[in-house]
């Protein structure tokens, strides 16, 4: 599939801001499933300063500085990526559950760096209640890709999507608690469980295209960032899971940027330098089918 | 009996258990002497509890006359603490230390390139990787392939303490921002000073020449791009731990002493805002932790960095001393590994052993640690997770739960050196702090350190370090090479905090020494009249009283006059008190205390034995004494501006002490002339304003004693000639202001003095006088306005020359999402 991104993240604030510096993640990666035809960010008022750069991870990060007061701050993303849905090797996804955690395969030459998403992030606090909740679905010997789909089925089950239950600071104690939450949450939700356990996950931010109702039009900038899981698989690189939609993520989706939680990857984010009192954040994303 | 034989005989004197003695930094095991104090042992011997105690004293009041403190973290600033009896280490033990140092700091600096480079470590196995993802200090913004920092170590330190052999062990690596150099360097400089004949007689190695090869070090570590590389010292603010450490630290290397605030990110690189430019920042001699540093991409909201920081790391533009990746080698996880990381890197064995070190992330260790929770001390590898209160089941909890977090460090004994309390000289357990600089291509260990003592009253206490010299010729620190340090005088860092500290520094002091004045003024007058209050004298002792009630406000009624005066010079929370004045003017004095002289200090030593005398005698007469020697105090620091550059942040101190004066006086002439009360009364009231304007002498002479409202309002307002006058003030603050960087002439704060000047020079001292009824209204009038004209002065000054950016903030704070 082929789609046409847009994300605009646009701040306003109530009195000039002197300066504004900044970090986005609006970049799709390049991947042996994804391929970034096309791609343009643009930040208003123009900064003085903008460059990109591969992080740690090697995601796109761009750093950008405004230095003109200005009240409102305007970051559009425009992309053109060709999606396939991701392979995965059946056999490998058969692997019993403690095998694909890292730390017991010193044999596998990528297992020192997926050992990085195994540990607990600030975001997904390994709490022992979401130990206990994935142990249910590890018996010993369980093969890992079914383990790993039955949790997403679980979590997809247990917990309720809803968008005033959570807000950026949500821990994973919290959506326990409130039994629901956001795309985010539900990342987060995956990542402590399974991690808990020595697994290696990461958290991934991205897109997804949605359908509209039979019948109905697109509607335009109708459209959210996504976030969801990958989970690795000894021999076949990550298992995508997406949790909020019970699904394995395929052809639909783009991968912007992966890391060990949202903390690494937040779409936007930056510093100003202001006297202003408020500020007032809009997003508006289209991830538009391109035919032909 | 000496001191020392008097220990000696105490330590070797067998104990009743019959434990082990730990080893003894001064007496062997056959109640000898250790080589080192054998060589001191003439002068050393002699010395007398009494001799040391009073030394003790004269290092406690050499600290407190330099200003020296250390902030236990939550507590005010408490006094360093020294303890007399130096460590002492001779040539022989100290040479395989030295070249153990400096090959852990080459071994560090290998293992820091690696992790922020290739992570050969990690993908071999040498280490196991969770050791490093699951540390804080391991900063994943300084581990892109771009970033364009080499991440060299510069400067480390290490933590040493013996084991029961005696042998030296490392107990912790600093590599963050390593602290205590300053101490190290101001401890020595007390020694030297109290006990002379000593420490000329030691034959050790002076400390001054690892400062000058510290400085080469952090100016060649600048850039390319910069020929003349201005370094800074970045300091997390007065409140830090090692306030004085950094700033001692910045004005001995000759750098200046900055705050997060002070710097700016633009054009991916770091510049310091001064006189409304912007200049360049080369080289950052980091004392805040990474994690602080950038709130961009490390800690959010944290005011302590330079947002952007990381980025301008990355791309070169700057060097940050330590490296902002550099705190992960704090990590005792990584002891373990050490030995084999030393054979993989450096190609040979490690020289300097570390105390026996389990990580818990490794099972077998695990078990072990498990197993021997009663001998070991369970640390979390990144401090993250407070453990001292938790007994073992807990602890086994936490371990089992996150295994990779947490390490289990076997207990040295540790050593014992003569430590004098209270009680005598007695043995306590001591350990070192080493310093190691990396100095063209070699790592150099300071050949010195700083020892920390436990006394009984578990407060540290410090000591001097003193490695002897093998022959007398041998160059100090073994630098023969090292240019000395030509003046190096730091060169102001002019940002608009420090003048704005500069500007309040002259203000309180100012208004400390006028309270001052108006205190043993009306002191003076209470002694002779408080018990006639009906007579002239008595009403004009009201009257003082009232316009002190003014300046500071009124807490007490007249019957309390002592209560009053005590709580005029001792009330650090009374506005407007000499004690509150006192402390705004040390806050200040210590946020720019690397452009002053260590002489400001000596000013609080004065008015802190004064307020403690106070305090302590409750006589009358001591209120007068205090007062008079606080005022000593605080007029030597008239002599510390005198001695200034004719800087910027010199005319901001000129500036702010003319304008307080001119606040101080027209509020007392305000509350003192403004209504008439008989012309005993008024004669008295006028002699006491003459008095407290110090301007009696002059008009003594000038209107030979007849003293008239006319007369002393011409002295105090129009004379351009008396130093205390308006007229005098209005000029200084015109000059100064002129002479700032930014003024034209026509700034706001120069037009207003041209508007203050003006009515000052339109002023006719006769009609002002005027009378109606009891008041004399133009008089009042004037004053007021007067007062509020120069208020209006003194905020343009700020918000000309102090404005510094807002406070920074994250994108979407208090947001309302659409």
């Amino acid at each position: 599939m082929r789609y046409r991104v847009s994300h605009r993240t646009t701040y306003s604030y109530d009195d000039d801001v002197s300066d504004s510096l900044g970090i986005a993640y609006l970049v799709p990666r390049e991947l042996a499933w994804q391929h970034v035809a096309e791609r343009a960010l643009t930040v208003t008022p123009q900064p003085l300063d903008h460059t990109e750069d591969l992080d740690y991870y090697g995601n796109t990060a761009t750093y950008f500085q405004v230095t003109e007061p200005h009240r409102v701050l305007d970051v559009l993303a425009v992309s053109d990526v060709e999606v396939q849905a991701p392979q995965h090797d059946e056999h490998a996804l058969l692997t019993p559950w403690e095998d694909a955690r890292p730390a017991r395969r010193p044999d596998l030459a990528d297992a020192w760096q997926a050992h990085d998403f195994a540990l607990a992030s600030s975001l997904a606090d390994q709490t022992p209640q979401a130990h206990a909740y994935a142990a249910q679905s590890l018996a010993p010997g369980r093969p890992v890709g079914e383990a790993v789909v039955e949790v997403m089925h679980r979590i997809h089950a247990d917990f309720a999507y809803d968008k005033t239950a959570t807000t950026v600071t949500t821990t994973v104690a919290d959506i326990f608690d409130k039994r629901a939450g956001v795309c985010q949450d539900f990342a987060h939700l995956t990542l402590a469980c399974l991690r808990s356990h020595g697994l290696a996950v990461r958290y991934v931010s991205g897109y997804l295209a949605t359908t509209p109702p039979p019948g109905k039009e697109r509607i335009v900038g109708a459209d959210a960032t996504h976030a969801w899981a990958a989970v690795w698989i000894p021999g076949s690189g990550w298992l995508a899971v997406d949790p909020t939609n019970d699904q394995l993520v395929n052809d639909r989706y783009v991968t912007v940027a992966w890391g060990r939680d949202y903390g690494d990857v937040p779409p936007v984010k930056g510093v100003i330098f202001t006297e202003a009192t408020s500020s007032t954040l809009r997003v508006e994303v289209d991830v538009a089918p391109v035919t032909g | 009996m000496t001191a020392l034989r008097d220990y000696s005989a105490a330590v070797t004197q067998p104990t009743l258990g019959g434990g082990a003695v730990p080893y003894d930094e001064v007496v062997a095991p056959d109640g000898g002497l250790r080589p080192g104090w054998r060589m001191l042992a003439e002068g050393a011997i002699q010395l007398t509890e009494a001799d040391l105690r009073r030394v003790g004293g004269d290092i406690e009041r050499f600290l407190a006359n330099d200003g020296v403190t250390y902030t236990v973290p939550e507590h005010d600033p408490g006094p360093w603490r020294l303890d007399p009896v130096p460590l002492v280490l001779d040539a022989a033990e100290w040479a395989p230390l030295e070249v153990g140092l400096a090959q852990r700091a080459e071994l560090l600096n290998a293992i820091l390139v690696d992790l922020y480079g290739p992570q050969r470590l990690l993908s071999s196995g040498v280490l196991p990787p969770a050791v490093v993802f699951a540390h804080e200090g391991f900063l994943r913004v300084s581990a892109r392939a771009s970033a364009g920092d080499p991440h060299p170590l510069l400067l480390s330190a290490a933590d040493l303490g013996r084991n029961a052999a005696g042998e030296w062990r490392v107990l912790a690596d600093r590599a963050q921002a390593p602290s205590g150099i300053g101490y190290a360097m101001e401890n020595r400089r007390v020694i030297s000073r109290v006990m002379p004949e000593l420490y000329r007689q030691a034959g050790l190695h002076r400390m001054a020449p690892f400062f000058q090869a510290l400085r080469a070090t952090l100016i060649d570590s600048a850039p390319e791009h910069a020929p003349n590389p201005r370094v800074v010292v970045l300091s997390p603010g007065t409140l830090s731990e090692t306030a004085y450490d950094q700033a001692f630290v910045a004005s001995s290397l000759g750098f200046p002493l900055v705050e997060g605030s002070d710097l700016v990110m633009r054009d991916g690189a770091v510049w310091m805002r001064v006189f409304g430019r912007l200049e360049r920042v080369d080289v950052i001699l980091r004392r805040v932790d990474a994690a602080w540093s950038d709130s961009l991409e490390l800690r959010k909201g944290s005011q302590l960095g330079v947002a952007g920081l990381s980025e301008a790391v990355r791309r070169g533009s700057v060097r940050v001393v330590n490296g902002l990746g550099a705190g992960v080698l704090e990590n005792p996880g990584l002891l373990p590994y050490l030995s084999a990381m030393c054979e993989q890197l450096l190609d040979e064995p490690l020289r300097l052993p570390s105390v026996q070190t389990y990580w818990t992330g490794d099972e077998r260790s695990m078990a072990y640690v498990l197993d021997h929770l009663d001998g070991l001390a369970v640390r979390s590898i990144d401090q993250s997770v407070d453990l001292e209160h938790h007994g073992p089941d807990r602890l086994r909890e936490l371990i089992r739960a996150e295994p990779h977090r947490y390490v289990g460090q076997e207990l040295l004994p540790l050593s014992q050196s003569p430590t004098l309390d209270p009680r005598g000289v007695h043995p306590q357990t001591v350990t070192l702090r080493t310093f190691t600089l990396r100095y063209g291509s070699t790592y150099r260990p300071l050949v010195g350190g700083l020892a920390t003592v436990m006394t009984d009253d578990r407060v540290p206490s410090s000591k001097d370090v003193w490695v002897l010299k093998a022959s007398p010729d041998d160059p100090d620190q073994g630098l023969p090479d090292v240019l000395p340090l030509t003046d190096v005088r730091a060169p102001a860092a002019m940002v608009p905090r420090v003048l704005e500290d500069m500007f309040w520094f002259g203000r309180y002091a100012e208004r400390a020494e006028d309270m001052l004045r108006l205190v043993l003024t009306a002191h003076a007058s209470a002694e002779d009249f408080r018990s006639r209050p009906h007579t002239a004298g008595g009403a004009s002792l009201a009257v003082l009283m009232s316009a002190i009630g003014r300046l500071s406000g009124s807490r007490h009624g007249t019957e309390q006059l002592d209560e009053n005066f005590r709580s005029l010079l001792l009330d650090a929370h009374r506005p407007g008190s000499v004690a509150q004045s006192i402390s705004a003017l040390r806050d200040a004095a210590q946020s720019v205390r690397d452009q002053l002289s260590p002489d400001t200090w000596q000013a609080f030593s004065w008015t802190e034995r004064a307020s403690a005398h106070l305090s302590t005698y409750h006589y009358s007469h001591q209120v007068a004494e205090s007062a008079a020697q606080m005022l000593t105090g605080v007029l030597s620091l008239q002599g510390v501006t005198a001695n200034m550059m004719r800087d910027p942040g010199w005319r901001m101190i000129c500036a702010g002490r003319a304008v307080e004066r001119g606040l101080q006086l027209c509020h007392l002439l305000s509350a003192t002339t403004t209504v008439r009360r008989g012309i005993d009364i008024d004669r008295d009231v006028n002699t006491a304003v003459l008095a407290a304007t110090e301007s009696a002498v002059t008009h003594r002479r000038r209107y030979r004693g007849y003293v008239r409202l006319t007369g002393v309002l011409e002295l105090l307002l129009t004379d351009a000639d008396n130093p205390r006058s308006l007229a005098s003030g209005i000029d200084e603050m015109r000059q100064h202001l002129a002479a700032m960087p930014e003024s034209t002439g026509s700034t706001r704060p120069e037009r207003l003095l041209d508007d203050l000047l003006d009515e000052l020079e339109r002023v006719d001292i006769a009609a002002l006088t005027a009378i109606e009824g009891e008041r004399r209204p133009h008089l009042d009038r004037f004053l007021t306005g007067y007062i509020g004209q120069l208020t209006r002065f003194a905020d343009a000054v700020g918000e000309m020359h102090f404005a510094g950016s807002p406070v920074p903030r994250s994108f979407g704070f208090a947001t309302v999402t659409e």
